[in-house]
């Protein structure tokens, strides 16, 4: 057992933090709190990610072929762990969910085309998975995409639809054959976001950021937007839905509003008042044993994937755990802080505001990217072989 | 990094997994417990000769200088199996006895009951609790005074662990009363035996035994001291981090042990025509209670790696202890509720790991004692 960086693990860090230190200005702070908001990514964002694509931080643990640099994960790890300290909105979920996708399962011309174009941020998938009718249980997915001569004709409508508005294609879930059982009748398809037929519905949340409703009224797209096999895409999509829920980038998510609130009370003039009070000192120090296991339970996904082994539960153990513990983190946090917690304007509210719109959106940590029910199953049935009846 | 376990760490596990699965079922354990016996010897001699009384002792006196994480991984295959003998209390006492021999400051009789620990020749044990425990230097008031070649002891330590079959026991005391709580400890060997020395057993939960001994002007000679005159703190801290790192590892062990036997019985108890563990509402507990006792134990063994390479373990180690303590009693309170109405009865097993686990949760500092180091380190208020 070694839970430690080695002394070139850390200089990489520091390579990291000091770039984002650099180029993160106060122009894209301000744009990051606007795109956090729903108004999109603002153009200073936009060259900041271009030049993160220049450094071939992203994708670095992908094979040569395919525009990477087969970096051991440890880097990948700790890139993805700076992104999100420094809270650049680069959406990683391409990089770890659809380009393995494509390695896995696109033809040499899908590979070419898009992995190349997902490091330079020129192609951005929006996932197409959730529909009015479902969400984690994909079986019950209605988006039809009907074969003729040219291609496929999609009709349906998906929903949750997260940064469609600014994404370049959608990664999308549709039934091919709706004879089939279940889960057997499904393919992906990565569509473009500018192909005619599709609407685009903004569907407003509640920390002032925006997901979407999406349209397909008689699709059209060729048959080379079909990923991988017809039919097989449920079980590509599970592949990649796996693989999606381990990283750094979610167990930060979960942990940030205990590294906001332990902020606040050693940083912040009230807040160290606050901190004085030994009640509060003992609600933090719990919730800091509970960060850790967050943060270690990413470690031994990591340690395990390096290892080439399948984690048979234990992703599906940190999406139960990291949520659940943002969750509580973000109440523990409203009833230390009190009414300052409720504050929402950023210029008189602790930390820009941060603390009311962690609150309202932490929920999604527990339903997104499917439920934490659906993971308890999981790890009962895979992972302790519990019998289905 | 790489938190699973490495090739030599996987066969210590297996190795000490495959004897005590070999050697310890609960007949075993009950027997002792019901016996009021304080150790099962034929276990203790076995234990001894695979090394493993020393396996994280100096060679120079006959042990393997295996590192702390390896050592934590026999402390959890000890806690699994409920294994009937005092490894926790001895290797704490030999473990310090080794710290202050490894920098000249043990002495003739520490060294030569070191040789004497490894080879299972001599039982160790350590007070430090007394009225008012905890695993800071507050807790430690007992005097000790000058007198002639030694000094001279006066006071009572309480929940001293395997004390009526120790031959010498590790007894922190205050030297000099004046100075903060850091300073002004010592820690002094006493045979068991000494006139004046008087214990009285105090039966506890887990079914283990130990002790309040009472100190009624005990006299040691100056080949008692271990570590320097009133710098005993330096020594009884990493003892402290050890001991409740060690502790962690029984608990851990105990719970991952009594959670499997909960999800067997739950594959094969049967309740409205179906095996209960096909049910949601269990298969949920279950998934909770795996996900607790690992969190558990990457949390003491990140703590034990802290440790074994020498760095600042003070927040690993509390973390691990306050989260331990709470969340294994939760993962067991669960594997209870999953046993219904067996979980009470005696004949029972599952008793055995619910009485442990439990009663050793609460020893070496409560989960609020230990939120308080961790609030400390974080250098809130």
């Amino acid at each position: 057992m070694d839970f430690g960086f080695t002394p070139e693990n850390e200089a990489f860090r520091a390579e990291i933090r000091d770039f984002l230190n650099e180029h993160v200005s106060d122009g894209i702070r301000q744009e990051m709190k606007q795109s956090a908001a729903g108004h999109g990514l603002g153009p200073l964002t936009k060259v900041l990610i271009g030049k993160i694509g220049d450094r071939d931080w992203i994708g670095m643990s992908w094979p040569e072929e395919y525009g990477g640099r087969a970096a051991d994960l440890i880097d990948q790890y700790i890139f993805e762990e700076e992104l999100a300290r420094a809270r650049v909105p680069l959406n990683l979920g391409n990089f770890i969910e659809q380009a393995p996708a494509i390695m896995f399962a696109g033809t040499e011309a899908q590979k070419k085309y898009f992995l190349p174009r997902i490091v330079k941020g020129e192609v951005t998938f929006a996932l197409g998975y959730s529909e009015p009718s479902g969400g984690t249980d994909l079986g019950s997915l209605k988006t039809r995409a009907v074969e003729d001569e040219d291609g496929f004709v999609i009709n349906g409508q998906k929903v949750f639809t997260t940064r469609a508005e600014q994404s370049s294609h959608i990664y999308l879930m549709a039934r091919t054959d709706p004879d089939a059982p279940k889960h057997k009748g499904i393919s992906i398809f990565l569509v473009p976001m500018d192909t005619p037929g599709i609407t685009v519905r903004p569907l407003w949340t509640l920390p002032g950021g925006r997901t979407n409703e999406v349209f397909f009224e008689d699709v059209r797209v060729p048959k080379d937007t079909l990923l991988g096999e017809r039919n097989k895409g449920w079980y590509i999509g599970a592949s990649a839905l796996n693989l999606g829920r381990a990283g750094a980038r979610r167990y930060c998510t979960y942990v940030s509003p205990f590294e906001d609130l332990l902020r606040f009370l050693k940083e912040d003039e009230i807040g160290r008042e606050l901190a004085k009070d030994p009640v509060v000192q003992d609600k933090v120090a719990q919730l800091y044993c509970e960060a850790r296991v967050a943060k270690l339970f990413t470690m031994r996904s990591l340690s395990m994937v390096r290892r080439g082994e399948n984690p048979p539960y234990q992703i599906s153990s940190e999406k139960v755990w990291g949520p659940e513990f943002q969750v509580r983190a973000t109440e523990a946090a409203s009833q230390i802080m009190g009414d300052y917690h409720q504050l929402w304007d950023e210029d008189q509210a602790p930390n820009g505001g941060s603390f009311p719109r962690q609150y309202v959106s932490a929920m999604v940590s527990t339903f997104g990217h499917g439920s934490t029910q659906v993971m308890r199953t999981a790890i009962a049935r895979r992972g302790l072989d519990l019998p289905r009846e | 990094m790489d938190i699973l376990l490495d090739e030599d760490e996987q066969v210590i596990q297996e190795a000490v997994r495959h004897y005590f699965e070999a050697e310890c079922d609960t007949d075993r354990v009950r027997r002792i417990e019901d016996g009021g016996e304080l150790l099962d010897t034929e276990m203790w001699q076995q234990l001894a000769e695979l090394g493993w009384l020393g396996l994280a002792l100096p060679a120079m006196q006959g042990g393997s200088e295996a590192p702390f994480t390896q050592l934590c991984l026999l402390f959890e295959e000890a806690g699994r199996a409920l294994a009937p003998v005092p490894l926790h209390p001895h290797t704490v006492a030999s473990l310090t006895l080794a710290d202050a021999v490894a920098v000249g400051k043990g002495g003739p009789l520490a060294e030569r009951l070191l040789s004497e620990a490894a080879a299972g020749e001599s039982l160790l044990t350590w007070a430090w609790n007394e009225r008012l425990p905890g695993t800071g230097p507050e807790a430690v008031t007992m005097s000790a005074e000058p007198d002639g070649n030694g000094w001279r002891l006066n006071g009572t330590k309480r929940f001293v662990e395997a004390f009526e079959g120790a031959d010498y026991c590790l007894v922190a005391v205050r030297s000099n009363p004046s100075g903060g709580p850091e300073e002004g400890m010592s820690l002094l060997l006493v045979d068991t035996k000494a006139e004046g020395v008087a214990g009285v057993a105090q039966r506890a939960m887990g079914g283990d035994t130990q002790s309040e001994v009472a100190f009624d002007n005990v006299h040691v000679d100056g080949d008692a001291l271990v570590g320097a005159v009133d710098a005993g703190w330096e020594l009884a801290r990493p003892m402290l981090e050890r001991a409740v790192v060690l502790n962690c590892a029984l608990v851990v062990g105990a719970t991952r042990r009594a959670a499997e036997r909960a999800f067997a019985y739950a594959k094969e108890r049967v309740a409205f025509g179906h095996p209960i563990g096909s049910f949601q509402a269990i298969q949920h507990l279950c998934a909770d209670m795996i996900t607790w006792v690992d969190g558990a134990e990457l949390l003491t063994r990140e703590a034990a790696w802290h440790i074994a390479l020498g760095m600042d373990a003070a927040l690993p180690v509390a973390a691990a202890k306050a989260f331990t303590n709470e969340r294994c009693q939760m993962v067991i309170r669960e594997a209870n509720q999953i046993h219904g109405g067996y979980a009470q009865v005696k004949e029972f097993d599952q008793q055995l790991w619910y009485r442990r686990a439990a009663a050793w949760s609460m020893r070496l500092g409560t989960s609020l004692d230990h939120r308080k180091t961790v609030a400390r380190a974080l250098e809130l208020g």
